[in-house]
């Protein structure tokens, strides 16, 4: 792999995000308004489950930006099927550029895009929502972009496995959406039926959640997060070994259709 | 100038050319679900050289070049960049190609100035290097004015040069351009046509796909002719055109083909029948009297031209309603 390469990819990627920044404008300012929509919803449920003191911004915060970030999975692929669209894949893979130098540069960006999603809502969930974390936010930060790269690995993934652009956006709203419920993050587990608690730890934004409800309600430090942070980066390992293994660099993807 | 090519087989190929070799092809074979693309392809061009490649759809010219840009696996065969293995794919191999491939591939929404840059890179341009090198090839091509344009907002035909441009930034030793003509305004395609003989005079190899027999002869370069996955002939276009094209008198008839005229050496295709003849007024004025009334629907005169050779070798004409484009043989055709 050559950091050179990937490197111009990457700002090209970026450079080609910015000329339509709508998308991510949309997944920013969507769980904004979520949050406002159900943080008294989550009010109660905190205080049933013994939580005093708090507002449900909590749970409503991480819980939507667990959420949305899921929910943008198929993002990563777009800008592959994309290529295919505007016949630069080819141009791409008859360059120097390697197959990694070509994943890592198309990838780096949707995992900026997820940790600056995620970091939005938490910087602006105090001064909107009244959030307060009472543990490290080092290890939120740390939470949030070792979530980002599992995500964006599973969006990986998905692209290797959709051949079409509609195959990547049911694969990827379905896994997204199932990622989201079962894992906790738009409902909470103790709200949940008892199946979907047990099959909850299968999906990485349990973990996800899990660190985050340490870090906001329990005062947790980094080592209380070092579990959750394992369990996610192990999800991205497998998920990207998935990708790689899958991913055929010389099938032709159709952009529509 | 660019050397004299010699088939494939001759003995009097100049072994300087060997040695300046940059693409070096040997049994190439690649077939799609049982279908044989290319059977057997062998080719070699110097440094220096033109190779047109041509043949009508489907003769297998856009899967050799996808082979040679590493874009598809060979199911058999030897594919050598400057004597290194282009089948292993290496960056290395992949630095000393530029490609052009049939399909327009640009980004259209960043400017063209930024499509360069992302391919100049890829290709291992330092940015003081790269900042000459575009300036250098959007002056080749013309498109210097549209360099801060977004690509998507430019015309079919200079998209196509933009497409051409990228794959002249790094000065490929090989460079391959697939049916890069397709669809080009005039301007455009006499640009690119320059701009292979530049490139060729620089010292690059260019291996030059197309369907139109025009160019071939107006470049005047070497011609690779293809013909259902095989190479059927492989030198000068003018040597080539001496050795097999003589004028071919053509008359196609309303019904069946008169018994008289079937005789000496003629070939018939369906109710054409052909005839090679060194004078072709003297056979016409031989040969009318000779036809009945009404029998005749249309002569033609197929003058010494790569039509004539691609006659000559497959006993088929070139099938011009496949190229889409205007060709520029000598026909004469009278009802």
């Amino acid at each position: 792999m050559s950091l050179r390469r990937s490197s111009a990819i990457l700002r090209h990627e970026m450079r080609v995000m910015l000329t339509d920044p709508s998308t991510v404008i949309f997944v920013i300012l969507m769980p904004l308004l979520m949050v406002a929509l159900m943080k008294q919803l989550f009010a109660n449920t905190l205080a049933q489950e013994g939580f005093t003191g708090t507002n449900g911004s909590e749970f409503a915060v991480p819980g939507m930006a667990v959420s949305f970030a899921a929910f943008s999975v198929g993002y990563a692929g777009f800008s592959f099927f994309r290529d295919h669209g505007w016949g630069t894949w080819d141009r791409l893979r008859a360059s120097p550029a390697t197959s990694a130098d070509l994943m890592v540069g198309k990838v780096l960006p949707t995992v900026g895009v997820s940790v600056v999603q995620l970091g939005v809502l938490f910087l602006l969930g105090g001064p909107l929502f009244g959030l307060t974390i009472t543990g490290s936010v080092a290890g939120v930060v740390l939470l949030i972009i070792v979530l980002a790269l599992a995500l964006s690995a599973f969006g990986m993934l998905v692209t290797a496995m959709a051949r079409t652009m509609n195959q990547l956006n049911a694969i990827g709203s379905v896994g997204g959406m199932a990622m989201s419920m079962v894992g906790g993050s738009f409902v909470p587990v103790s709200a949940m039926p008892g199946w979907a608690q047990a099959v909850a730890p299968a999906m990485p934004t349990y973990w996800a959640m899990k660190g985050f409800r340490s870090l906001i309600l329990e005062h947790g430090g980094l080592a209380d997060v070092l579990g959750p942070v394992l369990v996610l980066a192990g999800f991205g390992v497998v998920f990207t070994g998935l990708a790689a293994w899958r991913f055929r660099f010389e099938e032709t993807k159709v952009y529509w259709g | 100038m660019c050397p004299t090519r010699r088939a494939a087989t001759s003995p009097d190929r100049p072994s300087a050319a060997h040695s300046e070799r940059v693409l070096h092809i040997s049994g190439l074979r690649k077939a799609y679900g049982g279908v044989d693309a290319l059977r057997g392809v062998d080719l070699d061009i110097a440094a220096g050289e033109v190779a047109a490649l041509l043949g009508p759809n489907g003769a297998g010219k856009t899967t050799l070049i996808s082979i040679v840009s590493g874009l598809r696996r060979a199911d058999a065969g030897v594919v050598e960049v400057d004597g290194l293995d282009a089948l292993a794919r290496t960056a290395d191999v992949r630095s000393r190609i530029g490609l052009a491939a049939q399909d327009t591939g640009v980004y259209p929404v960043v400017s063209v100035r930024h499509n360069l840059m992302l391919f100049g890179e890829l290709a291992g341009l330092n940015r003081g290097s790269l900042r000459i090198r575009i300036d250098d090839v959007a002056e080749a091509l013309d498109i210097t004015d549209l360099l801060d344009r977004k690509a998507g907002s430019l015309s079919g035909g200079q998209k196509r040069r933009v497409h051409t441009a990228i794959a002249l930034l790094h000065r490929p030793r090989l460079l391959l351009l697939d049916e890069a003509t397709t669809g080009a305004d005039v301007e455009t395609r006499a640009r690119i046509l320059d701009l292979v003989r530049h490139t060729a005079a620089e010292g690059s190899a260019v291996l030059y796909s197309t369907h139109y027999l025009a160019e071939v002869e107006s470049l005047g370069s070497g011609v690779v002719i293809l013909d259902r996955g095989q190479v059927i002939a492989d030198g000068d276009v003018h040597e080539l055109v001496g050795a097999h094209a003589m004028p071919v008198v053509e008359l196609t008839f309303n019904g069946e083909i008169p018994a008289r005229l079937r005789e000496g050496g003629v070939t018939e295709d369906g109710r054409r029948l052909r005839i090679p003849t060194g004078n072709p007024a003297a056979t016409l004025v031989e040969l009318l009297p000779q036809v009945p009334g009404g029998a005749l629907a249309s002569v033609e005169i197929v003058h010494p031209s790569l039509e004539a050779v691609y006659l000559a070798l497959t006993g088929r004409r070139y099938d011009e309603a496949d190229s889409e484009g205007s060709t520029e043989e000598s026909h004469v055709t009278s009802t």
